[in-house]
Formats: C-alpha cells, structure tokens, sequence
C-alpha cells in the first residue's frame, strides 16, 4: 500500500481521492483538522499552504489546506461558518505558523489553540481589512495588533 | 544582561522594508523576531478585481526579479480552468525564459552576498555578469523587469534567433566557472564569512517546510521541477544540486552549482526548440467553475498560485499566491540564533529574501 493510499485510511474517510484542477482532494469527513495533521506528519507530508477563500453572503469561509507527498499536490476542504474559529495546527506543524498569522489578520478567522504575533500587514491596523469583503467583525485584535487598537 | 537591538524598519543592510528585532547577549544574537508588512499590497485582493488579461500584468508585478514565474504559474492555473494547453514550443520558451530569470536572479544575490561579505569588487563582477543576462532577457521580451511573455495557452513572443542566446549562455558559462565559482567557492574572504555561519539544520529545516535553494543547501533533495515537472522540464537533463551542511557556504554553493544546471538546461532547450505555434490561439476564453492551483520552481523555490472562477465571469473569485520567501523568511530567526551580531545581515540575505513576493 503506498502513502497515498493510507491517508484515506488513517482517516477513516469512506471516499477516495478526487483529482481537480491539478490537486488530489480528499474531503476529510467527520475528523478533525488535528487529525489530518497528524496523519501529514506521518505519511512525512510536507505543508504548502492555507487557502481561505470568503463564501457568498454570510456562509462564511472556505480553508483549503495544501499539502505536499512526494512531488503530488493533496488537498483537503474545511468549511467554517461566520464567527466560527478553527483549531490551530501550529502545534503539530512549525511550518503552518505564518499563513495561520496572514489569514487571521486578512480574513479575522481565529485559529484557537495559539496565540499571534501580528505579521504586520499593516493596511487599516484592525483584523479582517486586507482581505475580507464583508464587514470584518468588531472585536479587538489579539497579541500586539490589540495591544496598538487599545492604544 | 540582555539588550534588543532593532535592525530596520528599513533595514540598513539589505536596504528593503523589513525589521529584525534582535536579542544580544554581548555581540551574540541569543534570539529574533521579524516584522514584515511594512509595504503590504493586497496584490490578492486586487485580482478579485481584473480580468484574465489584467490579472496576468498584475501578478507579474508581484516580485521585480521572477515576475515571469509569477505569469507562468498564474497562466498554468488558468489553463487548467480553460482547458487550454499550450503548444511545444510555447512550452520550451517557458524553460528558457524561467531559467534565464533564475540566472540574472542567482547571480544578483551572488552580488548582493558579495558586498554584504565586504567584498566589493566581486559585487561588480556578478552585476556585470547579470548585466548581460538582462541583455539576454531583453532582445527576448523588450524588457528588463516585466517580460509580458506569458498568456493564457502559451507565450506572447517568439524566440527569433536561438543560435545568438546559445553563444551569449556559452559567455556566460564560461565566466561563471573562471571567475565566480572559484572565487567564492577558494578565497578567504568568502570562507571566512560563510562557512559555518548561519546553520539551518535539516530537521528544522524539514519542519519549517522551507523551498528552493535554502531547503536544498540543507540536505533536503525538493525541486519541483523534478518532482512535478512542468512546461518543457519533463524532456531536460539537469541535477539538483544538494548540500547537506546548512549554512550560508551551502546555500552559495547550491546557487552557484545552479547556474551551471541553468546553463545546461538553456543549451538543451536552445538546441532543441520546436517549431510550431505560440500559443493555442484562442479566440474566445472561457473558464469553467472551479479551483486549480499551479505550482513552479522560482529561482527562490517553490511558487504556488491558487485561481477560483465561476463560469461566466469576467474576473476570479480568488487568486492566493504562496510564495518562497514567506515560508523562508521564518527560517532567519533560527539562522541568527548564537551567530555573532556583525553576520546577521549576511545570514538574513542568504535565503535571498524578497520583500516585494513578501508584502504582496
């Protein structure tokens, strides 16, 4: 069985993997983004990137997460509702530190579990600005960012 | 006792918008921490609002050294949502354009690099070997920054003369390996202010998920254009140069050994260029609803463009762009730790930061 085929497995995901647009999908199902994680650490997947996309109206936020198996682009689906936070895997993977930081101050999507230093995409100072369509949500930014609004 | 000294926000060394706060002990870095951002665009969300002609000019101004990986890896995006392939010979000028951006941009940070070692005269030597690849570049594109080569289906321009750019990569070669290699790889200067210094270890350096060249002077063997080739790469003969030790030694040796690869693949595809069409001469584009993500080994390592259209639409849903130096740039804060205040600037420029793909 080779490493493609075990994540399906490890996951406990009924479905296969679905080849669009130059990336294999897998929709991981009922399982959580920290089990695919752990899944990517063990099959030595290499983390590429977070791809948050803003739904229409207020059906809130797409968040593609790419990973790398040996040459083969793998992604995997998590839809999260307006208001909604999402587990931070920055525990299970030093390399998703950054774009968990640049999608929470472009589209002020809290990933619980850590805390921020801002990146300092520095437009407008307040969380949701750079990137976000709608209204971006009216709470103070957390770590430094909140620390300056507060100021 | 303890002291931070913060080096930007315009950071004196490499001269770009970019901030490293770091914590001495005595003249030894103990830890860092970066600051970014500080010329952000919102280059994505600006995409949201051009069509597939202006989003191509648009992105291609995401970085003023590998503008044309930018275009490439946009159109090879979009080509999977229109379901347009480009011809032969598109795909062999794609080669040939991307490696001679990744020579004028090794051989630019081999300048750069110099004059941080202190190392001036070098510095000249590799401008003026640049100089003649932007040459190169220019009777290509008519351009020396954004080449306008790339469209949705193939390339914009023709290769006219191969023979001409095959004498110009030969000069080039030949320079490299009697003056540069040597150089850096034999003097003292160069030893003594790289060898050693700024270590990134292969653990950390698989942990951190770091690209291109600084994930290859690490040990770590990743060049997509191996690993999922793309344009014309399937059909070339080239190595990856790898070198396991880490520090800023290796990642100059990498580039270097890259150069030579470069030259060999541009002589390849020179040699062989097909005939046939520019591009799939398309009257009419249309894009079908969905996702496609591109990905293509820049001179920094790997570029990864994501495109969202729905049908009927003049302009995307979304474009992200991921690029090297975002995943990199993380990687300096442990280069620098227990390295001696006087290397930072020449540790941070090692990973041949861009600010530009950075604050995108």
């Amino acid at each position: 069985m080779t490493k493609l085929e075990t994540i399906p497995e490890e996951l406990g995901v009924a479905g296969s993997w679905n080849e669009k647009g130059g990336v294999l999908w897998l929709t991981p199902g009922p399982l959580s983004l920290r089990d695919l994680a752990k899944t990517m650490n063990m099959v030595q997947a290499r983390f590429i990137t977070i791809t948050a996309t803003e739904l229409p109206g207020e059906e809130g936020f797409r968040l593609e997460y790419h990973w790398d198996l040996d040459g083969t682009l793998l992604g995997f689906p998590f839809t999260i509702a307006l208001g909604q936070a999402i587990d931070s895997i920055y525990d299970l993977c030093e390399a998703v530190d950054w774009i968990e930081r640049e999608i929470h101050e472009g589209y002020a999507i809290d990933f619980t579990g850590r805390d921020y230093d801002p990146l300092m995409l520095r437009q407008g100072q307040k969380l949701g600005v750079n990137l976000r369509n709608t209204g971006a949500p009216d709470k103070p930014a957390s770590g430094l960012l909140g620390q300056k609004e507060a100021e | 006792m303890s002291y931070t000294i913060p080096m930007g926000p315009y950071h004196p060394g490499l001269e770009e918008p970019y901030k490293l706060d770091m914590i001495c002990e005595g003249e030894t870095v103990r830890d860092a921490k970066l600051h970014v951002g500080f010329n952000f665009r919102g280059i994505e969300h600006l995409a949201e609002t051009r069509n597939h002609v202006q989003v191509i000019a648009l992105m291609e101004r995401v970085c003023g050294i590998c503008s044309n990986i930018h275009t490439l890896t946009l159109c090879q995006a979009m080509e999977k949502l229109t379901g347009l392939t480009p011809p032969p010979r598109a795909k062999y000028i794609r080669v040939i354009m991307a490696e001679l951006e990744r020579l004028h941009s090794h051989v630019l940070w081999a300048g750069i690099a110099a004059k941080l070692m202190g190392f001036k005269t070098m510095f000249m030597t590799c401008f003026a070997l640049r100089e003649q690849v932007m040459d190169l570049l220019q009777s290509i594109s008519g351009n020396r920054v954004n080449y306008s080569m790339n469209r949705i289906g193939g390339v914009n321009r023709d290769i006219e003369d191969p023979q001409a750019l095959l004498r110009m990569v030969d000069a080039l070669e030949k320079e490299m390996v009697k003056t540069v290699i040597p150089i850096f790889t034999t003097s003292t200067t160069a030893i003594s202010r790289c060898a050693g210094v700024g270590v990134l270890t292969h653990e950390k350096a698989v942990s951190l998920g770091v690209v291109g060249p600084v994930a290859r002077a690490s040990g770590v063997p990743q060049d997509l254009r191996k690993a999922a080739p793309y344009a014309a790469y399937e059909e070339m003969e080239f190595e990856v140069p790898v070198q396991p030790a880490g520090d800023v030694t290796a990642r100059l040796l990498v580039r270097a050994l890259e150069i030579m690869e470069s030259c060999k693949i541009l002589r390849q595809a020179l040699t062989k260029l097909p005939p046939g069409e520019l591009n799939a001469g398309e009257s009419k584009i249309s894009f079908a609803t969905g996702t496609a993500t591109a990905r293509v080994e820049a001179p920094r390592g790997e570029v990864i463009y994501s495109v969202s259209w729905k049908e009927g639409s003049q302009k995307p849903a979304r474009v992200h762009v991921r690029t090297p130096t975002f995943v990199n740039m993380p990687a300096i804060r442990f280069m620098v730790q227990e390295a001696r205040l006087a290397d930072t600037p020449l540790i941070q420029a090692s990973i041949d930061p861009c600010y530009s793909c950075t604050d995108r």
